[in-house]
């Protein structure tokens, strides 16, 4: 995360509760043929197998820029957890071009500050073992270096170029298994954007690596250690997955962040951000021909390279409910989750309408039951999708009780609305109503560039192709109530379920 | 000027085999762009004959349409002792029926149709928003218009609202960023209404007669501007429009805002939260949008905080010193005032170091000024992006609408740049010293004092203030 203005979990929700595309729109009634977006977008790939997905639209003079990557969290390796997240920070640090003042006295500079710094952090790793003396000594010399260093280069240049150029949106993304990069600029300004991004695929500087690692702690204290919500959502996911790489957190654990290693992160890099492990999506006032040249030109000479196969431990089929609780100087509140499998399997959309019709809007169950009518809940959403997508994840549900009613009532009686749906079949009223909110949330996330470029990245990256929109209207339409039923008797089970409850230090 | 371009283009083609590789590769600042002009698309504007002024640009791309009300009303009008009197009555405005229609009935009608109705209350203004699928629109604005006239306030959903709003102070502690930014607010507005915020208290002497009051007070047809862009025929809309709020008819137009006092003295806030992180918070009354020092101001809070990696705040806490990963400054102007803060959330052993970094940026701006090269940089920055101001039809036409609202003159957009790009190294040290005055300082820091890196005595002497959510329990 590079700016303090978005949170990373709402970011993480907001991909899987906005992610659910649709495109020809249809109101209930009408067939659609609104908005052929499948006509629109013009896909192409390079010879170094970097794909690029373009859609022209002239809504206003400005173009959404959208660099995916389909690595995360999922390949940071025990031991190096935040190795992804601490990268994306790396990548704001400029280029061998970028952000230098002099680059060959600078890279002999910034060889030893590794060299120092790797020295240090091994001695410290010691713990009560570690040679004081030497641990204060390398601590002064890489001060020193970095204090060199920093008179060698030019602090925040890829900012201030994208900022002076009249850039918003600049922010980037790390996720357990999608990592994106985006900027919205002036429809003029794409060769600008093609500059930093070639450049910084293929000769990034992690420029003050060792300052940079104290921020992402401050970052975690910002986003787990003072934040009740961010605390229980970690403990959540790591009772939640016992095997499967999703139980570690994006940011990563605090012991490992310390110790974030340079060549780890430098390998991690060369491997993940291979231009045939890179889409790139456009959506603004351009023309698909005239991206294409500027995007030969700057990305076309990036060599492809071998992105080895990951091995992903499969998280074993659960065998009874897990529990986990967090104390904490804050009002309780709980999450719940089940596993499920992802898209693009059928059970998957089954989903997305029962996370519609227990949550979306004010007549949704949990709303009406938990809040309006027994008034025990201040607030129930739920999430379909969490922590990541590629691989079979969980069905969430976020909960906070209204004093003086507990979290242990609470949960009772969101079983009970869980177990009316395993019990009655929705009726079709319901069934329609949930369709046409998810289908009308598509249509909303399409008018913005940048919501239809983060959408057609998401899909391209998650399911390898980002047609699946339409596939997935095709399946929203197959979706009964016996589906419902079905998928909600299979999956929302006590066995298969994890719950986390914040619990007030005493 | 032309013959440049011209060799730039044949640079260009020279390169492009080859864009990075070697050392060829072009300076980003040398990078030549092709002019475009850009017309923002007109909105029309229509005054009915009851004094609703509405905005309509027509949008064909989606089957969408958004309609967006706003009523010069605020929590600045919430009666001494029942703050939260204005949020109230707009929430429940939303869920509490209309004379024609339960509150359920309304959330049934709407969920069914997949159409999104909110209210949003702020300190000057509320906002009624209906985003619908063009084909329900009909459905979509009658429940609208409905909600703006004739909201029934049932007492089951005041007793809801109420509920659901003290649970949601009462959690508000839980939160040490919306704690820090509310408690600001009490500090920097104090002596005015603006700083009277709602606590579990004052949202329990509120009656149901205290919404029928405060509607009836403020939602009148002169007091009221609506916006509508998307999927419609521009002459159809006003039609439609007039037809269902033209009839309405209850003359009157309340009171104005009258801008915050000026504090005469500095102050510093410390607010306990057993927290690894502090908030830091230090801030000014500033000017307002009329005011001829709004475009200085605007460059220079870009230059203190506003302006991402590059700015002072940030690039000195954050990136220099490593204290924080959230830090930098917001300038937030209505007509008439403003308030600028400077904000860090730093490492509680780092607390007064950040403190002083930040008040020393403010101070070296009014000592030093700032140099050039930032100040190219800032107003270039705001310049290119302006654009963005008008990248969504919807944008264009609510951002046309809010500038009547706010009493600015129609060519506030048109003459924006231009005003930015005449900002000059004096303007900003003029204001910085207009603004930015020691004497009138207003710092708070929430955290554990017992985690600071020095005393917070050794910054000044502070008084120890609790937040305002009131009692639990």
């Amino acid at each position: 995360m590079t700016s303090p203005k978005i949170s990373l979990n709402l970011f993480l929700k907001g991909l899987v509760v906005t992610g659910v595309a649709l495109l020809f729109l249809c109101g209930a009634s009408r067939p659609c043929d609104a908005y052929d977006l499948i006509g629109k977008v013009k896909k192409f790939t390079l010879e170094n197998g970097l794909k690029v997905l373009i859609v022209e639209r002239h809504a206003g003079p400005t173009v959404a820029l959208y660099i995916s990557h389909p690595t995360g969290a999922i390949d940071d390796g025990d031991g190096h957890t935040g190795t992804a997240h601490f990268l994306e920070h790396m990548r704001f640090k400029g280029t061998e071009t970028i952000g230098t003042r002099n680059p060959d006295e600078e890279k002999q500079i910034l060889r030893r500050i590794h060299e120092t710094g790797s020295t240090l952090d091994r001695e410290e790793m010691k713990g009560d073992g570690a040679d004081r003396q030497r641990i204060e000594e390398l601590r002064k010399r890489l001060e020193t270096l970095q204090v060199e260093a920093v008179k060698l280069s030019i602090p925040a240049e890829i900012d201030r170029l994208y900022t002076e150029n009249g850039g918003g949106d600049l922010n980037a993304f790390t996720g357990q298994d999608i990592t994106t990069y985006h900027v919205s600029l002036p429809a003029n300004r794409i060769e600008l954007w093609a500059r930093i991004e070639s450049d910084r695929l293929a000769n990034p500087v992690f420029r003050e690596f060792y300052s940079e690692r104290n921020v992402v702690l401050e970052e975690r204290k910002q986003r787990v250690a003072s934040d009740p919500g961010g605390k229980l959502m970690e403990q959540f996911l790591s009772t939640a997955f016992i095997a499967h790489s999703y139980r570690r957190p994006v940011l990563g654990w605090a012991s490992d962040m310390r110790f974030l290693d340079f060549n780890y992160t430098s390998e991690f890099f060369k491997i993940h951000y291979a231009p045939n492990n890179t889409i790139i999506t456009i959506v603004g006032d351009v023309s698909p021909e005239g991206v294409m040249e500027v995007i030969r030109r700057y990305f076309g000479p990036l060599p492809r390279r071998v992105v080895p196969l990951r091995r992903v431990t499969e998280e074993p089929a659960q065998t009874g409910e897990r529990r986990v609780e967090v104390n904490f100087d804050a009002a309780p509140r709980l999450i719940i989750g089940y596993h499920k499998p992802t898209l693009p399997s059928f059970d998957d959309c089954v989903f997305d309408v029962i996370d519609t019709i227990l949550s979306g809007g004010r007549t949704s169950r949990f709303f009406k039951v938990l809040v309006e009518k027994k008034g025990i809940a201040a607030d129930v959403t739920t999430a379909n999708g969490y922590p990541g997508a590629r691989y079979p994840n969980l069905f969430v549900i976020f909960a906070e009780p209204i004093s003086p009613h507990t979290s242990e009532e609470l949960e009772e009686a969101l079983y009970e609305e869980l177990d009316r749906l395993k019990r009655e079949p929705v009726e079709m009223k319901e069934l329609t109503k949930a369709k046409n909110q998810l289908k009308a949330d598509l249509l909303r996330n399409l008018s913005t560039n940048s919501g239809l470029a983060g959408m057609l990245s998401y899909y391209e990256i998650v399911v390898g192709d980002w047609r699946y929109i339409t596939t997935f209207l095709d399946l929203l339409e197959k979706v009964t109530s016996e589906d419902v039923m079905s998928a909600a008797g299979k999956y929302l089970t006590r066995q298969n379920r994890t719950v986390a409850t914040l619990v007030k230090d005493k | 000027m032309k013959r440049h371009t011209i060799y730039a283009a044949f640079l260009l083609l020279l390169l492009s085999s080859c864009a990075w590789q070697g050392s060829v590769l072009i300076d980003p600042d040398d990078i030549i762009y092709t002019p475009f002009r850009f017309e923002p698309p007109k909105t029309q504007r229509v005054e009915l004959e009851n004094g609703i002024i509405v905005y309509v640009l027509e949008d064909h791309e989606l089957p969408l349409v958004n309609i967006s009300a706003v009523v010069r009303m605020g929590s600045f009008y919430d009666p001494p002792g029942k703050e939260g009197v204005a949020e109230l009555t707009g929430t429940v405005m939303r869920t509490g029926g209309t004379r024609s229609m339960t509150g359920d009935q309304i959330d049934e009608d709407l969920d069914s149709i997949a159409g999104i109705t909110a209210v949003s209350v702020e300190t000057q203004s509320c906002t009624l928003s209906l985003s619908v699928l063009e084909e329900d629109l009909d459905r979509g604005l009658e429940i609208f218009s409905d909600i703006l006239i004739n909201p029934a306030f049932a007492e089951e959903k005041i007793t809801l609202a109420k509920a659901l709003e003290t649970e949601a102070l009462r959690r508000i502690r839980d939160n040490p960023q919306k704690t820090a930014f509310r408690e600001f607010r009490r500090l920097i507005y104090r002596g005015d209404p603006r700083g009277r915020i709602s606590s579990i208290e004052s949202v329990e002497r509120v009656k149901r007669g205290d919404l029928v009051t405060f509607h009836r007070q403020f939602f009148r047809p002169s007091n009221v501007m609506i916006a509508v862009s998307g999927d419609i025929q521009r002459e159809n809309m006003v039609e439609k429009i007039r037809a269902r709020l033209g009839g309405w008819n209850a003359p009157g137009v309340p009171g104005g805002f009258p801008p915050p006092p000026v504090h005469a003295k500095a102050s510093l806030d410390y607010l306990f939260k057993d927290t690894p992180q502090s908030i830091v918070l230090v801030g000014h009354l500033a000017p307002g949008k009329e005011n001829l020092d709004y475009y200085a101001f605007e460059v220079l809070d870009f230059i203190i905080g506003s302006g991402g990696f590059r700015s002072r705040v940030f690039g000195e806490v954050r990136n220099r010193l490593g204290l924080a990963y959230s830090a930098g400054s917001f300038y937030s102007s209505q007509t008439h005032y403003g308030i600028f803060g400077a904000y860090a959330m730093a490492n509680a052993s780092s607390t007064l170091d950040a403190l002083s970094a930040m008040t020393k940026i403010l101070n070296e701006v009014k000592s030093k000024g700032v140099e050039p090269e930032e100040l190219a940089w800032a107003k270039q920055s705001i310049i290119n992006n302006f654009i963005f101001s008008f990248a969504t039809p919807d944008r264009i036409a609510v951002g046309q609408m809010m500038l009547e609202h706010d009493g600015l003159p129609d060519n506030f957009l048109t003459t924006y740049k231009n005003n930015i790009e005449k900002v000059g190294l004096d303007d900003l040290r003029e204001v910085a010293s207009r603004y930015l005055s020691e004497e009138s300082r207003v710092v708070l820091v929430l955290g554990d004092r017992e985690r600071f890196d020095r005393p917070l005595s050794s910054f000044g002497d502070f008084h120890v203030t609790e937040d305002g959510a009131g009692a639990d329990q």
